[in-house]
């Protein structure tokens, strides 16, 4: 296949590096034209926070050689080639279509199941077919770690529920609520985890959000960013008998609502529900307040809990998920033998048939007026089926080769028993 | 080749099996195998139903028009491309009212009665009685899930997974549509099955039948969850325990037999 990729990740290469060889797109577009002028390979670059690397590919000639490529690499980040060496890896032909399809399904990747990374494949790709540096080879492989991905994110598990604690916190509201339009969101505090759970909250498109703080200058800014609503703090109580969602989120040394202040809210509350998310270490919440009918608490343990216990679940798909990847491999090698060695196949299929017609003729010209024409029916497939039985393993083991890189002495030993030279 | 209890019955099961495994392995085979089998299950149900016309007076045949209906709910949610997980709770319950349905076939079973026998106010009692007992069936169902929900909130469990149950909002607004539709249905069916029985056919029978004490039951209890539904303050748990109670009793009601009507009449 001559197919090469080296590059680095968060698991062997630290920040500090991985930001120093991370391209932005004009870098990009410039290096992909930079390889392919100057190498004349197919390449593609995937560039993203957790990891560069690149896939250099040259079908028709000789294998890249992945040295050239750190050279060429550390040469255009202004970097010393030797001390970049030691934290780039490489990966050689099939290894190459493994650890691309793994990388494209998030398996690789610091949060296994994470859904940013099929997109950012995909974006290498584009932008290497936009500059015209991939060729038959890489258009394939890309394609075909889309399939594996797509494979993986639907025949498994492993991108289920949400690890992180603000999406978390909202599916837990999404449990309880169905209709948001006609609820009220309390937001207790200014945090910055509070914000951001806030912007999940704000999607569901609330009736109102209110805001209380301390700080009336505090909650009135949050207010006017989140289009919502300041309220004094004194007005906690009232507030918290209108809301439906809580968010608490303040810096408090002790609890601000204890079980016995709750007591007269949950009354006024009467048959609706509340779900309260609290945020705040230490917490805002008398966590006796969760009745689990009715007012539902849910604090930073529990919503970290669910999160790893989300995490732990996706690693469970782990063995199928790499499965689908061996499997979606091999047929992509099959496929790409099929692809390379049809010419050989169709001469060799050719050079068989063209012998049995020469025998065959022979044979019936000297049968003939002794056979009937269904005798010389049977006669023919039978030689036809004797060539099909013969060529069966040869061309199973070259199309099987791909998948231990022995194809081109197969081939090569193929042409020499059956002579049958190269395509003129 | 008769159609039987077995055909659909298996359909049914093998539906279960795929919703099962499609709930943990999204794979297109399982959506493909609970289409394929709630499918022929359907089929199969609606030629029983049409070949037998099964006596809704009857338990076997007031079992068969309910499950057929059910079928119907669960059908639609198979074809979808997300697997529903309400699917777990309404094939089991088709399930057992299959086999219960089997269990009172053969005491006699009066076949060809839909459209003959009866009259004009028969009928209508009989599917009043009967849209009644789906509308009561689907609210005990979200009752269940609501319940179930209510209990994996309540442990603050995991939520991500395939097995993601509706809202509870939304559990409690089916549990209410449900019930809201029932009582009227059931209110007119009892009120015409009753002017029927006084006027009609035996003024001088016996009212204290099993049947009739159940049915009559059960109108008082889904009254009653509609009335604490909508004028008092009760916690929605104890109306999920309410409509567990009145879906008892509908069962209760469905499997006596009917004092009124005769065999093969």
């Amino acid at each position: 296949m001559n197919l090469v990729q080296l590059g680095c990740t968060f698991r062997t290469t630290p920040v500090e590096i991985r930001e120093k060889l991370a391209f932005t797109e004009p870098q990009l577009e410039q290096a992909l034209r930079e390889i392919t002028a100057r190498f004349g390979w197919e390449s593609a670059v995937l560039s993203t926070c957790n990891r560069v690397e690149v896939y250099a590919a040259n079908p028709q000639g000789i294998r890249p050689d992945p040295y050239l490529l750190r050279e060429y690499l550390a040469q255009f980040h202004n970097l010393d080639p030797e001390y970049l060496g030691q934290y780039l890896q490489i990966h050689q032909e099939a290894d190459v279509v493994l650890h691309l399809f793994r990388v494209a399904s998030s398996l690789d990747s610091l949060i296994v199941g994470e859904g940013q990374i099929a997109g950012q494949v995909r974006d290498a790709f584009e932008i290497a077919l936009r500059v015209g540096s991939t060729g038959p080879m890489l258009n394939a492989l890309f394609q075909y770690a889309q399939k594996a991905a797509k494979r993986v994110r639907t025949e498994t598990g492993i991108t289920e529920g949400h690890i992180s604690v603000s999406s978390v916190a909202v599916d837990f509201v999404r449990q309880v609520f169905d209709r948001f339009s006609d609820k009220t969101v309390l937001v207790i505090g200014a945090g910055k985890m509070g914000r951001l759970t806030l912007k999940h909250l704000q999607e569901l498109k609330p009736k109102q959000i209110l805001i209380t703080n301390r700080s009336p200058e505090k909650a009135q800014a949050l207010a006017q960013e989140v289009h919502g609503q300041a309220v004094p703090f004194e007005r906690l109580d009232d507030c918290l008998a209108q809301a439906d969602i809580v968010l608490s989120t303040t810096g408090s040394p002790d609890p601000i609502m204890t079980e016995a202040r709750y007591a007269p809210i949950r009354q006024k509350r009467g048959a609706r529900t509340t779900v309260i998310l609290d945020i705040a270490v230490p917490r805002d919440f008398d966590p006796n307040i969760h009745d689990g009918e009715r007012t539902f608490v849910f604090n930073v343990d529990d919503l970290t809990a669910v999160r790893e216990q989300t995490l732990a679940k996706r690693r469970s798909h782990l063995e199928r998920a790499e499965h689908i990847i061996r499997e979606e491999q091999r047929k992509f090698l099959e496929e790409w033998t099929r692809r390379k060695h049809g010419p050989t196949i169709a001469r060799l299929t050719k050079f068989f048939d063209d012998r049995r017609q020469e025998i065959l003729q022979e044979l019936l010209a000297r049968l003939n007026g002794k056979i009937s024409e269904k005798e010389r029916r049977d006669i023919e497939g039978a030689f036809r089926l004797f060539q099909n039985r013969l060529l069966h393993s040869p061309i199973s083991a070259l199309v099987e080769s791909a998948r231990d890189g022995t194809s081109n002495q197969l081939l090569e030993s193929l042409k020499r028993l059956f002579q049958i030279g190269d395509e003129k | 080749m008769e159609v039987t209890h077995l055909c659909f019955g298996a359909s049914y099961f093998l539906a279960l099996l795929g919703e099962l495994g499609r709930q943990f392995r999204p794979e297109k085979g399982f959506r493909y195998l609970v289409i394929f089998s709630g499918c022929a299950g359907l089929l199969a149900h609606t030629i029983f139903l049409g070949v037998h016309q099964p006596s809704p007076a009857k338990p076997y045949g007031s079992l068969l028009l309910l499950t057929w209906v059910l079928a119907v709910f669960y059908l639609y949610g198979a074809v979808q491309k997300q697997p529903r997980p309400w699917a777990l709770f309404i094939l089991p319950l088709i399930l057992i009212f299959v086999a219960i349905s089997f269990a009172f076939f053969g005491e006699g079973a009066s076949f060809g009665s839909w459209f003959s026998g009866e009259s004009f106010w028969g009928q209508l009692h009989g599917i009043l009685l009967e849209l009644a007992a789906v509308g009561i069936t689907l609210a005990f169902l979200a009752s269940v899930m609501y319940l179930f929900q209510v209990q994996r909130l309540k442990k603050k469990k995991i939520l991500s997974g395939r097995l993601k149950l509706l809202s509870l909002e939304r559990l409690e607004i089916i549990q209410r549509r449900c019930l809201d539709i029932s009582f009227p249905l059931l209110t007119a069916g009892v009120l015409i099955g009753g002017i029927r029985g006084v006027v009609e056919i035996f003024p001088k029978a016996n009212w204290a039948t099993p049947k009739i004490v159940g049915t009559v039951l059960l109108w008082i209890i889904v009254g009653l969850l509609v009335y604490l539904r909508h004028a008092a303050n009760v916690s929605p748990k104890r109306l999920a325990f309410t409509t567990i109670i009145a879906f008892v009793l509908l069962f209760f009601a469905m499997v006596t037999a009917h004092p009124f009507v005769l065999e093969g009449k």
